[in-house]
């Protein structure tokens, strides 16, 4: 079996043990899709609830549910959502939209600039401004999200009146949008470029006392010619293992600024269907998580290879 | 590079303010609208589906009676309504200048058409199928015939939204049934879309509405996730009013809104209320020397100021509030540990090892399993300190709400803090028996008690025929619930509900609050 053969298939069965976790760990807590469906002042009857439990499937075995779920996936099925009276696949891929428009702009951002500036931050010698600008990112990397959120919220929305306190959209044009959408943005860019900065920095300042700076150094290279060419590439591995995080929990990082902006995005559809133990859409959001994670490990894993040749493909 | 920099990002900067002065510009209009904002958020727009959703539809839909501001039964899309001696023929007679939004009349065959769907469709309408026999129509009237006495068919029909026939006939699965367009209606406003992305439910006047016409000429409801940014949005004038079902604005929020001036309050008594909820099934919990003595070892003033931040009043034994219809006063829920102790002493639990902790009848050390969620923490943690200075341990298990009704349903606690809706004390037998009657279940209820007297007086409440008699009977729940104690309110509180000075005319219900259509026929703006 080929290298990459036997790479393809660890990942199947990853995949394969995760969607069955995936069956379970939702099962496994207490309740069931019924348990909050119809609100906390209706009385019901036990036939009724026998008649419910049996239209959403809750009385068969749990074997046979399973099997259920497996037909799903194969046939590209995720199920309905009765809490949310919708195909699983139409609900998810109605908020996974909002949700990318939130987070790739603020990650891809946050990830170059914080690149970037963190690399420079390690590289020179610290003045005044470097630490000012370390001890800022520090503090927005330690501030709680949920915070932090609300403060800029409450700075930019509500005393300075620039941004609107809710929603995606009020008139639903593309500059309406972008409105919206630039506070949330902002705060999340935040907090992927502080903490990419930090990291990026320490990384830089680790390399840049190994033996091939300083040869490169010996050698008469400029500055930004060792940083860029030489350190930059190694210092980088760590960033690339959590941009790929960030990439596989790109629809559920948004929790808290869906939450204080009132975003019906994927975190606060995660969220709610943890809560109300909506099976279908916790399976289907999942799984959607899963194949995005395996595929920026995979991602990594390659990226990995290309940047450092003692890592290879095996 | 530095300097072009720092001009792209004041360029930026730049742009995004002209771009939000242009976005918020451009909202300027002559209509005058009157906004929401409510912290019960949408999931789908599901009218009979989502719980939230449907309450939004109250006003589009109006129900057949409806709760007058003294908590009596009305008519809304029934001009009146009749029973017969026996109990068991209900006549409502409808209207005849009600129109839905695209120009059709509603007729009795409406209504008619309502209830048998909601029978036939509807899981929280299940009791229908096994009380109503027979639905149909005498001239301009609607008939329900029942299998058994039902004297609270007129409180029942103030909650279900009446729906058309002509736009329902052909939906197959009502609750599995989204519309996030023109929802048709025939109440004075209608739902013209529901926008979930944008968190906003927007409601027009119905063109064909013959009633009083409306003094405003839309009605936008705002959701938010999020109560502090809701709070921030009445501030700064984006939301004209606050509401949330069978809840109030939050006390501590209330002093920071007055501060600004620009805000009033319509203030009620809550027929819903706080209690402490038992597990009657299980010992000590099934003795009522010890619910007794509980009952007197809480600090009821106390937990009124620290959690009600003193918008109540210290309850009566009798359970129910003075606020809902027959209310009988009982005995006034009085704090005296010395008392409880005496209590618990003379009903043989003793502290013979003297570690401070009472021990049961088998002779082990009293700790209760104390089951709560976090919209309770503070009123379980005091509870649980007064249970202390008696003498009784408790271990507090904090759990999400579907996990409470799990291990509730599965009797796996012996005490837990709770709370009623004005519905939920007005379902079932009405005066709170929903919540403890064993016979039912349901999410938000205990269903713990199956004490043969108690549950002859549910039934006699619902086969009850004449006004006098029911209040016979709601007196001696009242005097059932003071001596035998099987939940202990915690306090009484009052619903707050802001709205900004700049409209004036609202007025409130018991049941839902400012949602209903009378509120919306008299609030206006202020010139």
């Amino acid at each position: 079996m080929s290298l990459t053969a036997k790479r393809a298939s660890r990942y199947i069965i990853a995949l394969v043990i995760i969607f069955t976790l995936n069956f379970v760990i939702p099962r496994a807590m207490p309740g069931d899709p019924l348990t909050n469906l119809l609100g906390e002042d209706v009385i019901l009857t036990d036939s009724s609830v026998i008649e419910l439990r049996s239209e959403m499937g809750l009385d068969r075995p749990l074997f046979e549910q399973y099997l259920d779920y497996w037909h799903g996936i194969l046939h590209l099925d995720l199920g309905y959502s009765f809490h949310r009276h919708s195909p699983v696949a139409e609900i998810i891929f109605a908020r996974m939209k909002w949700t990318l428009l939130l987070a790739v702009p603020s990650l891809l951002t946050g990830g170059i600039l914080g690149t970037i500036l963190g690399a420079l931050a390690g590289w020179r010698s610290a003045n005044s401004c470097q630490k000012a600008s370390t001890a800022f990112f520090l503090a927005i990397y330690c501030t709680p999200p949920y915070f932090l959120c609300l403060l800029a919220l409450y700075l930019f929305s509500f005393k300075l009146d620039i941004f609107p306190l809710k929603g995606f959209y009020d008139t639903g044009s593309a500059a309406d949008i972008a409105l919206h959408l630039f506070l949330p943005v902002l705060v999340m860019t935040l907090f992927s470029l502080s903490r990419n900065y930090m990291i990026m920095r320490g990384s830089v300042l680790q390399e840049k006392s190994s033996l091939y700076a300083a040869f490169a150094r010996a050698k008469g290279l400029y500055d930004a010619e060792i940083l860029f060419r030489h350190v930059f590439k190694n210092a980088l591995l760590p960033i690339i293992t959590l941009l790929a995080m960030d990439f596989g929990f790109i629809l559920s990082g948004a929790l808290f600024v869906e939450i204080v902006f009132s975003m019906n995005g994927m975190g606060n559809l995660i969220y709610d269907a943890l809560l109300s133990r909506d099976y279908p859409v916790l399976q289907g959001s999942f799984l959607i998580i899963t194949l995005m994670v395996v595929s920026a490990n995979l991602l990594a894993d390659i990226l990995y290879s290309r940047l450092d040749p003692r890592v290879r493909w095996h | 590079m530095r300097h072009n920099l720092r001009n792209l990002a004041f360029v930026l900067f730049l742009s995004i303010l002209i771009l939000g002065t242009a976005c918020q510009g451009g909202e300027e209009s002559s209509k005058v609208v009157l906004k929401i904002g409510t912290p019960n958020v949408v999931k789908s727009a599901s009218i009979l589906g989502d719980s939230n959703m449907g309450v939004w539809t109250h006003l589009s839909n109006p129900t057949l009676m409806k709760m007058t501001e003294d908590g009596k039964i009305a008519g809304l899309t029934a001009k009146s309504s009749e029973v017969s001696e026996d109990g068991k023929v209900w006549k409502f007679v409808i209207n005849d200048d009600l129109y839905w939004s695209d120009g059709q009349k509603l007729t009795p065959d409406d209504v008619q058409f309502t209830f048998s769907y909601l029978r036939d469709n509807l899981p929280s309408a299940g009791w229908m199928k096994s009380t109503i026999e027979n639905i149909s129509v005498e001239d301009n009237a609607v008939v329900f015939r029942l299998s058994k006495p039902y004297s609270r068919l007129n409180l029942e029909f103030a909650t279900y939204p009446i729906q058309s026939r002509h736009i329902w006939e052909k939906v197959d699965k009502p609750m599995e049934h989204t519309n996030e367009g023109e929802i048709v209606g025939f109440g004075p406003f209608y739902i013209t879309k529901t926008d979930l992305d944008a968190a906003v439910i927007y409601l027009e006047k119905n063109p064909y509405w013959k009633g009083q016409a409306p003094k405003f000429d839309a009605l936008e409801i705002h959701t938010f996730s999020n109560m502090d940014v809701l709070s921030l949005a009445l501030e700064k004038g984006e939301v004209d009013a606050y509401y949330k079902y069978a809840g109030t604005y939050p006390y501590a929020s209330i002093q920071k809104l007055k501060d600004t001036d620009n805000f009033d309050f319509v203030e009620t008594d809550n027929i819903g209320l706080i209690f402490l909820g038992m597990n009657l099934q299980k010992e000590p919990m099934s003795d009522k020397e010890f619910r007794k003595a509980l009952s007197y070892a809480i600090n009821y003033s106390e937990i009124l100021k620290l959690d009600g931040l003193g918008y109540g009043q210290v309850p009566n034994a009798g359970f129910v509030p003075p606020s809902m219809m027959d209310f009988k006063e009982t005995e006034k829920l009085e704090y005296n540990l010395t008392q409880a102790k005496s209590i618990l002493e003379a009903a043989g639990y003793k502290d013979s090892n003297g570690n401070g902790i009472l021990e049961d009848k088998s002779g082990k050390d009293m700790k209760l399993a104390f089951l709560t969620r976090n919209d309770y923490m503070r009123t379980t943690e005091l509870v649980s300190e007064y249970m202390k200075a008696l003498g009784i341990d408790s271990e507090i298990k904090t759990v999400d709400s579907s996990t409470w009704i799990k291990q509730k349903d599965a009797g796996e606690y012996d005490i837990t803090v709770t709370r009623s809706t004005p519905w939920g004390m007005l379902m079932h037998a009405n005066w709170g028996t929903g919540y403890f009657d064993s016979r039912r279940t349901g999410e938000g209820v205990l269903h713990v008690l199956d004490d043969p007297v108690f549950l002859k007086l549910c039934d006699d409440i619902l086969s009850s025929t004449s006004d006098d008699q029911l209040k016979d009977y709601a007196y001696q729940l009242q005097d059932y619930y003071a001596e035998n104690l099987p939940a202990i309110a915690l306090y009484w509180n009052k619903v707050e509900t802001p709205y900004n000075k700049a409209w004036k005319g609202w007025y409130s219900d018991p049941l839902y609050g400012i949602f209903n259509v009378d509120n919306f026929l008299s609030v206006e703006k202020e010139q």
